[in-house]
């Protein structure tokens, strides 16, 4: 079995949000549950500031601290399935551990103030235990993988589109968008990024395009101090995120 | 026969409480909670926790500091109660019984704001046993306040059938006291393992839980006590008013004294940090927060010098003041200590420019409220119907002068 991976190369990426969108159509995220989105920041003073954003999805760790801390078993990591993090949304109790574990803040408890008012959750009400129900869905539903709308008081997060990548036929190493063969099967966000800032491939395997990049490019991960070992890498200038300073302090600085 | 059952019969400690002022004070806390839980299930109901100001960003709000208080008060009262069951302080048998009363409805409080905090709570009796998770410290928490309420209970059907001091009693309270060890301790692991929260991630926070833990429950024994007496010292037993004039305030002030201690030492190096995700937390969030300023020297600092006096520290008066100010000094830790490992914001650089703001809604004061108020029902019952005040009959027997000495 693959282990996906993905990789971003930020040299190219133009923050233009599109995997985003894609992202939250595909898989009818409420706005904010973004389980994948791009953050800006700026570094440094002006006349020498610098504009920075990184996209980030799930990381789907190697070794990761969500699934160790939860008490059900509702979040694991699936070896058959590429490795990819999934929650297990009957099992999954609500009890955020796993939120607090994640390094990279890409878990969502979509139970929650809504973001935007109205409430989208009061104009399309759930009719099928579901959180709420669009009038478009996405047919494909796996509640054991989290995959489709949640129901109320569980935890969400990107599944790098397994309801797609599961379709790709076996030994399949690169799933590239411009492969008509494969291209029904990569990533939402993968597949939507304009300036083809995103690689989706086999880890494991080292001819994919995943691994040369990482090692051509010196692909990093991020925080690795924490133990995590990403999944996903990044490519290119800026790939780090600057430590935090609220906006107010940066003046006084 | 008869007679060793008599003499394993408990005798009642006639308190304020069995009287008309228990139930009139039963009826007001039961009364507060029927009409908080009633609030905050209509809010569940209806909103779900949108009536939560909790968020993705901070998902543990005031519920979960709510609870951590309970369960560290339980814990430090269940430790309380090992000092004469356990290693043979004998000045404090007069408070055994209550201590572990106490300790068992604070913890069971708890846990019912924990449930109405959860997203699936029903789901979590079958899902945590099931799949056995041994690697997650929420997984133990469970196992070890399950044991913790189990050993609790036993005690005190123990004490509540005369036996202070039989081989299985003993038995029953070693298993108690390392229970109630490995609960808190473990409760504070839930924070202290995570790295990537710095702010907690803590070694020795296991300790800070257990000293911090017994201060809470020291506060809620001194508080109790003196309401099942109408806060009048004098209508305690001569065994009683030893202790609250002898070792219980000294034991009281040393404890206010090392969480000062333990709260200094985490600011001092939280400060010295560079990590901005410690030392933004005290410098941007805690010493910033007038309410957290006025909490520390308010409800921890000020009893520590108080209690430092030794006539004031056996006034009556100063005791119940001091246990409140405590409470309510302890819980605004509990709380900051919960939201402050999350207010830096992981990874939200333009959608979150300051510190993650949370203030809790009423649904979530509406929990706090329950927590209390449950505590308050459960106790009155026990004052009333199962002689809480209850020592070894010796103790009891003994005249007021040989107490004092004792003490």
């Amino acid at each position: 079995m693959a282990k996906w991976g993905m990789v971003i190369d930020l040299d190219k990426c133009t923050g233009c949000q599109a995997c985003t969108t894609a992202c939250s159509m595909e898989n009818n995220t409420l706005p904010g549950e973004s389980w994948q989105d791009v953050l800006f920041y700026h570094e440094g003073e002006y006349p020498s500031a610098q504009m920075k954003w990184l996209p980030r999805p799930c990381m789907q760790c190697e070794n990761p601290s969500c699934v160790h801390v939860c008490p059900t078993r509702a979040t694991y990591k699936d070896p058959d399935a590429g490795g990819i993090v999934f929650v297990d949304w009957n099992k999954c109790i609500g009890c955020k551990y796993c939120m607090i574990a994640c390094p990279y803040g890409v878990r969502f408890y979509a139970d929650e103030k809504p973001l935007i008012e109205p409430d989208i959750r009061e104009a399309y009400p759930s009719d099928n235990g579901q959180l709420w129900s669009p009038p478009y869905q996405n047919p494909e539903e796996d509640w054991q993988r989290g995959i489709g709308i949640q129901p109320p008081g569980v935890v969400s997060k990107c599944t790098f589109c397994y309801h797609k990548v599961k379709h790709a036929p076996e030994g399949v190493v690169d799933l590239d968008e411009d492969n008509p063969e494969v291209k029904e099967y990569v990533p939402a966000c993968v597949r939507t990024c304009a300036p083809k800032a995103r690689y989706f491939g086999d880890l494991d395997n080292p001819e994919s395009q995943v691994n040369l990049l990482i090692g051509d490019r010196h692909g990093v991960r991020l925080k690795d101090h924490t133990g995590n070992r990403p999944q996903v890498y990044y490519l290119g200038a800026g790939a780090s995120v600057p430590a935090f300073t609220p906006a107010d302090r940066e003046h006084d600085a | 026969m008869n007679i060793s059952m008599k003499d394993m019969q408990t005798r009642t400690q006639a308190n304020v409480l069995q009287g008309p002022l228990g139930w009139g004070l039963l009826v007001a806390a039961g009364v507060v909670l029927l009409a908080s839980l009633a609030f905050a299930l209509i809010q569940l109901m209806t909103s779900g926790h949108t009536s939560f100001n909790t968020s993705s960003t901070l998902p543990w709000g005031q519920p979960i500091a709510t609870y951590l208080y309970f369960a560290l008060a339980s814990s430090g009262l269940g430790l309380i109660a090992s000092l004469p069951l356990v290693f043979g302080f004998k000045q404090y048998y007069p408070v055994a019984k209550r201590c572990i009363f106490l300790a068992f409805i604070v913890l069971i409080s708890g846990m019912a704001v924990l449930a109405l905090e959860l997203g699936n709570v029903f789901r979590m009796l079958w899902a945590i046993p099931l799949n056995l998770q041994v690697q997650s410290a929420m997984f133990w928490m469970g196992v070890f306040y399950a044991l913790d309420l189990l050993f609790l209970l036993w005690k005190f059907s123990k004490l509540q059938g005369g036996e202070w001091d039989s081989k299985t009693a003993k038995q029953v309270g070693i298993a108690s006291f390392i229970g109630v060890l490995l609960a808190s301790g473990n409760l504070a692991l839930i924070f202290g393992m995570m790295s990537m929260r710095p702010f907690w991630f803590d070694a020795l926070l296991p300790i800070y839980f257990y000293f911090t833990g017994v201060t809470s429950g020291v506060a809620a024994l001194v508080f109790f006590t003196y309401l099942a007496h109408g806060f009048q010292r004098e209508r305690m037993p001569p065994a009683l008013q030893a202790l609250l004039t002898g070792a219980l305030p000294k034991l009281f002030a040393a404890l206010i004294g090392g969480t000062l201690l333990f709260i200094a030492v985490r600011a001092i190096t939280g400060l010295y940090s560079n990590n901005p995700e410690i030392n933004l937390v005290w410098t941007g969030y805690l010493f910033a927060s007038p309410l957290y300023n006025a909490s520390l020297l308010l409800g921890l600092v000020l009893p520590f010098v108080v209690m430092l006096s030794a006539s004031l520290r056996n006034r009556a008066g100063v005791q119940v003041l001091v246990a409140c100010l405590v409470f309510l000094g302890l819980f605004a830790e509990r709380f900051y200590f919960v939201v402050g490992g999350q207010v830096v914001p992981l990874f939200h650089g333009t959608w979150q420019p300051g510190l993650i703001s949370y203030t809790p809604s009423a649904t979530e004061w509406s929990l706090t409220f329950v927590g209390i108020s449950l505590c308050f029902v459960l106790y009155l019952l026990g004052e009333k119907f199962l002689n809480l005040g209850d020592m070894p009959r010796h103790m009891a027997e003994a005249p007021a002068g040989a107490q004092a000495n004792t003490a």
